[in-house]
């Protein structure tokens, strides 16, 4: 027993060893941004790469100062979090009827989703605008939540699928047995049980969000403009603010990392609280 | 019992009509908001695509005036080099970066399917890659490529590679832009195929510990076959990503040297944007619709259909 | 007396939206119209329009005003256009003259604009945008390496003429080459970055050896390069490339202004845009900043081109704030704020602030570019220019880096831009 205990540390050890290489690999780029936001861009560009030499708050002022950027912050929040709970309970109800009923055109349904969120936005994008235009929603946070339901919905439902196949039939038929109805099945039943496929589905459903580019830059204009197109700014242009572009970057980083982490609480109350272990 | 079984002939269909319409009910209504808002934002512009792609169709209404000119601009991208040239490139793009990040993504999730010390923290920071925003990332690759003043070119450097400059190199700024997109996405893999893990039964596990099975047997055997559809999925996910891969390549390589990083997607904007050709580059995308719809329907119809995945994951 | 304030603000704003005395601008992302953005408050407080301006990276600010202007609606009562792009919405403008006068700020008179702009904003022979920034080649020398004795003798003794601002091609590459073999400093630093610039730095060069590359002529865009000089430009840029500091294949402006403002062994001598000068001067950003000479562009065997590209202001026809936006204009082009923006180390398009004496000791580059715009060059305008510049930029960068024969990229350019005018034609 005692021996047995002794190599499941000496693995644990070797594999927290192993999780530490692959930590350092995969943050190396982003901890070279970390760092540039506290350094000048002189330093930056001085071929010293690792040097930590006149560190400065200099472009966190300086991005802080920036109305476009906070006002962009806080666009893409918004959106992230809305175009988040809508493509969750859209996708999720579609992902529920997909997997549990057998009707026609069941699979060119869920394979339409999949191939048609397949075009480029920039295909769509001009469609978007002039309807967009025609009722009024162009600039508007929720004319943007909307075009981020086309590419999140889809993939909502096909994360989804996976973690719906997977769940016994028993329990729904339990759930029929007390007289349940479709939608408290799907709610009651479903949704606490695939809790650890809703919440990798919420979790990339706002990182799509926050991370868009292209409808962010056509579809808005001064109001409804998000992050990625303020951040632009600063790093597409002739003369590039390295030392901002990296805290902008960091700053970015944030807020879909609190999300995340807030989404783990759930993830591991909702196994528990699913009991499908029990 | 299936909660709502498959109807077994033609024949039980036409006697079940009445309970088949009502059958119908519960799965449309939890289709319609979805199919509400697919077509609006997804459906109604992949067709006024469709119709654009049939017009010599200027981005600017000051750049002339549309045309009519029926399969024209299909019939330009079959002779249009570039054109071929992008699709190589993004379908080689696809081939080399995804395979990988299904092997790396798997091989973690495996390995930190475990409790150890620090391993939430690990699996919560291995996330970071994914949520760094794709223009900073193309931003810090540019940069950390650099000759003189790159970190990475630096590091590359001291561990022995030879003197490249990476990014003005067709060969190698292409391996830098799928090297980037491998960084970048492959702990996307690991945290479906972890969160898909996770939904193992411990039972299933500990029942196959007793059985004696070692690893490479209990992989065969049983994680892989449950592991499955969200492998498959996840594939799929990321191949629809990766053929709207846009503007961390944009920032990295601005599709150059030359057109070596060009990809379809990058060329699709070009046409679009840049020399104001709507029509043309709706018919790039009218092309890689058509072209998916081919690869679903053949290779994903056979294989992958949503009954065989079920099956796949166990039967249950 | 706070409250009242937020409210009238409130009050401004909720009238932006029934589309009163609010204009929505469009620019482009540099530090000129930022330095505009700081006095912005006392334009909108002088006559009670409020400015929303929306800046974008220039392939941006292009696609937006594609989509978003039409001959029936417009998003945006002010939209700037890049030179190149002024022939694609030219007719989507109202033209300058019928600009309404101004309320508050008198018209600006269009010979206030320095004559070498002026072009930029002409299109069919009505002037449909106004020019704003004064922006072409200026060549910039690090003046601490000419200005060293001991080079001034090595060089003296080598070339057997004086070391100091490069006033013709062969300078630019004699002295870059005495630098750079010395390991003093990279010799040059070309452009390799977008297709316009590309574009740009071809035009130098063929112009430079005395051809031309698109003529209009009798209603029609012709390819009018003359082949043997072209070559020779084209191999002559590429003894340059071999004198550039490493990765110059796609050097860009931010891999540009890295090597010559951060590295003290970055380059010696090259072109630039007059609007980054402002980053160049900047202590925090630059090594070099005062350590500049800046000069018009070295001579090629025929001539001086200092190729434009230049932004222009255009108040699109649908606009429904055509008063309020010109009324901006009136305000941003007037001497008071020219010369403000002067000061912040960016260069409007007026002549009496670019030649004030008052400047003369401070902006050391204002003469520069007053005697680059004698010289003042233009990259061809047309509306297929964006196609051109893609297939200038693919076979000059495969030339210049020895992918193929000079011979080859030049006859490549000629037969594939022709396919394109054809194609569009002409």
């Amino acid at each position: 027993m005692n021996r047995k205990q002794r190599k499941k540390t000496a693995i644990n050890l070797l594999i927290a060893l192993a999780a530490l290489a692959i930590l350092v690999v995969e943050l190396y780029p982003i901890g070279i941004t970390f760092i540039n936001g506290f350094r000048r861009d002189l330093v930056i560009l001085s071929g010293r790469p690792f040097a930590l030499s006149q560190l400065t708050l200099r472009s966190y002022e300086l991005i802080f100062k920036n109305p476009g950027f906070l006002l962009g912050l806080r666009n893409s929040i918004l959106v992230g979090l809305l175009a988040t709970a809508v493509s969750v309970v859209v996708g999720s109800m579609a992902s529920y009827a997909i997997s549990r009923y057998r009707f026609r055109g069941r699979n060119a349904l869920a394979y339409g989703f999949l191939v048609f969120r397949m075009l480029p936005q920039v295909s769509l994008v001009i469609a978007l605008y002039l309807m967009f235009k025609a009722v009024h929603l162009r600039d508007t946070i929720l004319g943007l939540t909307l075009s981020y339901a086309s590419f999140n919905v889809p993939y909502v439902i096909w994360m989804l699928l996976p973690f719906f196949t997977a769940i016994d039939r028993s329990y729904e038929e339990a759930a029929m047995v007390d007289g349940c109805t479709p939608l408290m099945i799907f709610r009651i039943v479903f949704l606490p049980l695939a809790a650890p496929g809703l919440v990798v589905s919420a979790v990339f459903a706002f990182i799509n969000s926050w991370n868009e580019f292209l409808y962010a830059l056509i579809l808005t204009g001064v109001n409804a403009k998000t992050a990625p197109i303020a951040i632009n700014g600063l790093i597409g242009g002739d003369t590039l603010t390295w030392g901002q572009a990296c805290a902008a970057g960091t700053i970015m980083l944030v807020p879909v990392f609190i999300f995340t982490v807030a989404m783990q609480r759930f993830l591991v109350r909702g196994i528990s609280a699913g009991g499908v272990k029990g | 019992m299936r909660y709502s079984p498959k109807p077994a002939t033609e024949g039980a269909r036409t006697a079940t009509r009445r309970r088949g319409a009502r059958r119908l009910a519960a799965p449309l209504f939890f289709l319609a908001p979805s199919l509400l808002v697919v077509f609006a934002v997804l459906v109604f512009p992949i067709l006024f695509s469709l119709f654009v792609s049939t017009f010599d169709w200027p981005l600017s209404a000051g750049g002339g005036d549309r045309r009519f000119i029926g399969m024209g601009n299909y019939v330009e991208l079959s002779v249009s080099p570039e054109f071929w040239n992008s699709l190589k490139l993004q379908l080689g793009f696809i081939f080399i970066a995804l395979p990988v990040e299904l092997l790396f993504g798997y091989v973690a999730a495996l390995l930190l399917n475990r409790e150890f010390f620090g391993a939430r923290v690990v699996r919560t920071l291995l996330l970071l890659p994914v949520f760094f925003l794709p223009i900073i990332s193309g931003m810090t690759w540019r940069f950390m490529l650099q000759p003189r003043y790159g970190p990475l070119n630096a590091l590359l450097l001291k561990l022995g590679a030879p003197e490249v400059t990476w990014l003005s190199d067709p060969t190698f700024a292409y391996l830098a832009v799928v090297a980037q997109d491998i960084w970048r996405m492959w702990p996307f893999m690991f945290m479906i195929l972890y969160a898909g893990l996770t939904n193992i039964p411990n039972e299933l596990l500990e029942a196959a510990q007793i059985d004696g099975a070692g690893f490479w047997r209990k992989q065969r055997s049983l994680i892989v076959p449950l592991m499955t559809p969200t492998i498959l999925t996840a594939l799929l996910l990321r191949i629809i990503d990766a053929l709207r891969i846009f503007s961390e390549v944009y920032v990295m390589t601005e599709g150059g040297p030359g057109d070596a990083t060009q990809l379809f997607s990058l060329f699709t904007n070009r046409v679009a944007f840049g020399y104001g050709k709507v029509g043309l580059a709706s018919a790039m995308a009218i092309f890689l619709l058509a072209l998916s719809i081919l690869f679903a329907t053949t290779l994903v119809r056979k294989n992958m259909s949503l009954d065989v995945l079920e099956e796949k994951a166990g039967g249950r | 007396m706070k409250k009242l304030r937020v409210m009238v603000i409130l009050a401004l704003v909720s009238l932006a939206t029934l589309g009163a005395q609010t204009i929505n601008v469009l620019l482009w992302d540099d530090p000129y119209p930022k330095a505009l953005q700081q006095m912005l408050p006392e334009f909108e407080k002088a006559t009670g329009i409020k400015v929303n301006i929306e800046m974008l990276q220039p392939p941006q600010v292009y696609t937006k005003t594609s989509v978003a202007v039409t001959k029936d609606s417009s998003d945006y009562d002010l939209v700037a256009m890049d030179e190149g792009n002024v022939p694609v919405f030219a007719g989507l403008m109202s033209p300058y003259e019928t600009w309404p006068a101004g309320q508050k700020y008198p018209k600006v008179d269009k010979s206030t604009v320095t004559s070498a702009m002026l072009d930029v904003g002409m299109w069919d022979g009505k002037l449909v945008a106004l020019p704003i920034n004064g922006n072409l080649y200026v060549w910039m020398t690090r003046k601490d390496l000419i200005e060293n004795p001991q080079y001034q003798k090595d060089f003296k003794a080598k070339y057997g003429y004086e070391l100091g601002v490069p006033k013709t091609y062969q300078a630019v590459l004699d002295m870059g080459t005495f630098f750079n073999d010395r390991g003093i400093a990279a010799g040059f630093g070309p452009f390799n970055g977008g297709p316009a610039g590309v574009l740009g730095e071809a035009i130098f060069m063929w112009e430079g050896f005395g051809t031309h590359f698109i003529d209009f002529q009798g209603g029609k865009y012709k390819v009018v390069l003359d082949k043997a000089k072209a070559v020779q430009g084209l191999e002559f840029y590429k003894k340059l490339m071999a004198i550039s500091p490493k990765g110059a294949e796609t050097m860009a402006h931010v891999e540009r202004q890295a090597a010559f403002a951060a590295d003290p062994k970055g380059v010696f001598s090259m072109f630039i845009w007059p609007a980054q000068i402002a980053a160049y001067e900047d202590p925090d950003k630059s090594l070099v900043a005062g350590k500049i000479a800046y000069s018009a562009p070295p001579a090629g065997p025929a001539k001086t081109a200092a190729v434009r590209g230049t932004w222009a202001l255009g108040i699109p026809t649908a606009s429904k704030q055509k008063q309020a936006a010109a009324e901006f204009v009136y305000w941003w082009a007037s001497k008071d704020i020219a010369s403000r923006l002067v000061d912040a180390n960016t260069v409007p398009a007026r002549t009496d602030a670019l030649t004030d004496p008052k400047f003369a000791k401070t902006k050391p580059w204002l003469a520069a570019i007053a005697e680059s715009m004698k010289s003042a060059t233009a990259r061809p305008r047309l509306k297929e220019i964006a196609q051109i510049q893609d297939v200038v930029k693919k076979y000059w960068i495969m030339g210049i880096t020895g992918q193929s024969p000079a011979a080859d990229a030049i006859d490549s350019i000629i037969a594939e831009t022709n396919a394109i005018l054809a194609k569009a034609g002409y």
